[in-house]
């Protein structure tokens, strides 16, 4: 209930951000800090371990696309494809 | 000369006379160019300057009117040598004859640019501005780039090939503007405000191909140094050829050589990451053995302190300890099977670790000085003493007295 009243912004469409990549990579260094540290617990570190293998898939996916979109700001705000010869 | 020549009847009006003066001398004399000291410059609101050119005898008036004014980066001083280029002409108004300046240029190197130039970079210094510690540093690894520049220019080409063979996941955001003539530093400045505006772009290049200072020139003005030093996203400065600096480029978060370095700069090469991530399984395999080698250190410290051969009666912990594994094994399976048996194989000796922490309840183990654990009456001798360890440390002990359970006196 609350989550709904809080986010109304999802009501317009807008998407739900998914890290990125930069977050991710950041993410992965983090993760192998942690898992050097003397501290860490079983749990945690089974935790980590599966989070970080899943920000690689994710990245990878990301680094997978091979075209550049290469898109106009035009001077009204709207924003369109842009052919390049 | 003939004094004697008839006086010509006729009366001109002023006005005629300043006309056909000025017919005259616009008729009779070619453009040109003229040296001299800048002196009494003066430019009206209406974008006209009037001063004049002298030299340590004559003057010479001028006026310069606002269109070719415009194209001047700074007022010249009073007093600073020049060239200018026009025609002369006749005020017919006041009768004085003038020269009409198309052109203005200081008699040294670049000087008015040079001047213009100092002139901004002092103000901004001044405001601090130019402050190392204001610029923002560049994100690694962008997902959307933004690009102030033409886009009919070589210089959006470039930046965009770049991109595309280093990093061609990135989304790239254009800002078109024109990038030099009148009117092009505003333009500059406002498509940087639009592009920050959206609060899309992570990184923004702005930039342009190489060209004469002139060309070059809109990146050199204010309005421009203004808009990059207000934004809150990083601004990458690439304008022109290696050897251009401009104020865009003191004041931006980084100065690219020109635009391809730009793009080189901006976005991380995708071979590297790509191998980088190709290797990261293995690096977080290596952290969470490394955690599980260190466990089995200590775990083997302890036995090796305690020996082997603890009484089975430890459960309670033994129990906790396989519960562990347990889960261990669990959370593991399907990631990693070959770490899986190796955890296996330290299953077995943990069976008989961990009796620190039933000692700490109250269990103490007696051994002999030479380490043979007593684990009954027969095993002791009245009077030997012996070792009694507990959980923090050992006890040495001495027999007074043999008290066997019935059956064990009976036995003997």
């Amino acid at each position: 209930m609350s989550e709904t009243e809080n986010s109304p912004n999802k009501l317009d469409g807008s998407k739900v951000e998914s890290p990125s990549l930069e977050e991710r990579l950041r993410r992965l260094e983090e993760i192998l800090s942690r898992l050097e540290q003397d501290d860490v617990a079983l749990e945690e570190a089974l935790e980590l371990f599966e989070e970080g293998v899943s920000h690689v898939r994710d990245a990878e996916r990301v680094l997978a696309q091979t075209e550049l979109r290469v898109q106009e700001l035009l001077g009204d705000g709207d924003v369109q494809d842009m052919e390049l010869d | 000369m003939d004094s004697t020549a008839p006086i010509p009847e006729r009366v001109w009006s002023v006005s005629e006379v300043n006309g056909a003066i000025r017919k005259l001398i616009e008729g009779s004399v070619d453009t040109l160019w003229v040296r001299g000291e800048v002196g009494n410059w003066k430019r009206y609101p209406s974008g006209h300057c009037y001063f004049s050119v002298k030299d340590d005898q004559s003057e010479l008036r001028c006026v310069m009117f606002a269109r070719d004014a415009a194209a001047l980066p700074t007022d010249p001083d009073d007093g600073m040598e020049v060239r200018v280029f026009g025609n002369l002409t006749l005020y017919e108004k006041k009768g004085a004859y003038q020269m009409s300046v198309r052109r203005l240029e200081s008699e040294g190197a670049e000087g008015l640019w040079r001047i213009a130039f100092e002139k901004l970079r002092s103000q901004l210094e001044t405001e601090g501005l130019l402050d190392p510690a204001r610029k923002q540093p560049l994100p690694k690894h962008p997902a959307v780039v933004g690009i102030v520049t033409s886009t009919t220019g070589a210089a959006l080409r470039d930046i965009i090939s770049v991109l595309s063979r280093r990093a061609p996941w990135v989304r790239v955001l254009v800002r078109g503007t024109r990038v030099q003539g009148e009117g092009a530093a505003n333009e500059i400045a406002e498509a940087i405000n639009d592009l920050v505006a959206t609060g899309e772009p992570e990184v923004i290049i702005v930039g342009r191909g190489g060209g004469s200072i002139e060309d070059l020139w809109a990146f050199n003005e204010e309005p421009v140094a203004r808009a990059i030093s207000g934004s809150t996203i990083p601004i990458v400065s690439a304008v022109g050829h290696e050897i251009d600096v401009t104020i865009s480029d003191l004041i931006a978060d980084l100065r690219a050589p020109t635009p391809s370095a730009a793009a080189e700069e901006v976005v991380p090469d995708g071979v590297g990451i790509r191998e980088g991530l190709s290797q990261m399984p293995v690096e977080l395999a290596k952290g969470l053995q490394g955690m599980f080698q260190r466990r089995r250190t200590m775990i083997e410290h302890v036995l090796s302190r305690l020996g082997l051969g603890i009484d089975r009666r430890i459960q309670p912990v033994q129990q906790m300890l396989d519960h562990d594994f347990g889960r261990l094994q669990i959370g593991l399976r399907g990631i990693l099977d070959l770490r899986r048996q190796r955890l296996m194989g330290v299953e077995g000796k943990l069976d008989a670790l961990s009796p620190l922490a039933t000692m700490k309840r109250g269990y103490s183990v007696a051994r002999t000085g030479d380490g043979q654990i007593l684990r009954s009456v027969r095993d002791f001798v009245k009077g030997d003493r012996f070792m009694l360890r507990v959980s923090d440390g050992e006890v040495i002990a001495e027999t007074t007295e043999l008290r066997g359970e019935n059956n064990e006196r009976n036995r003997e």
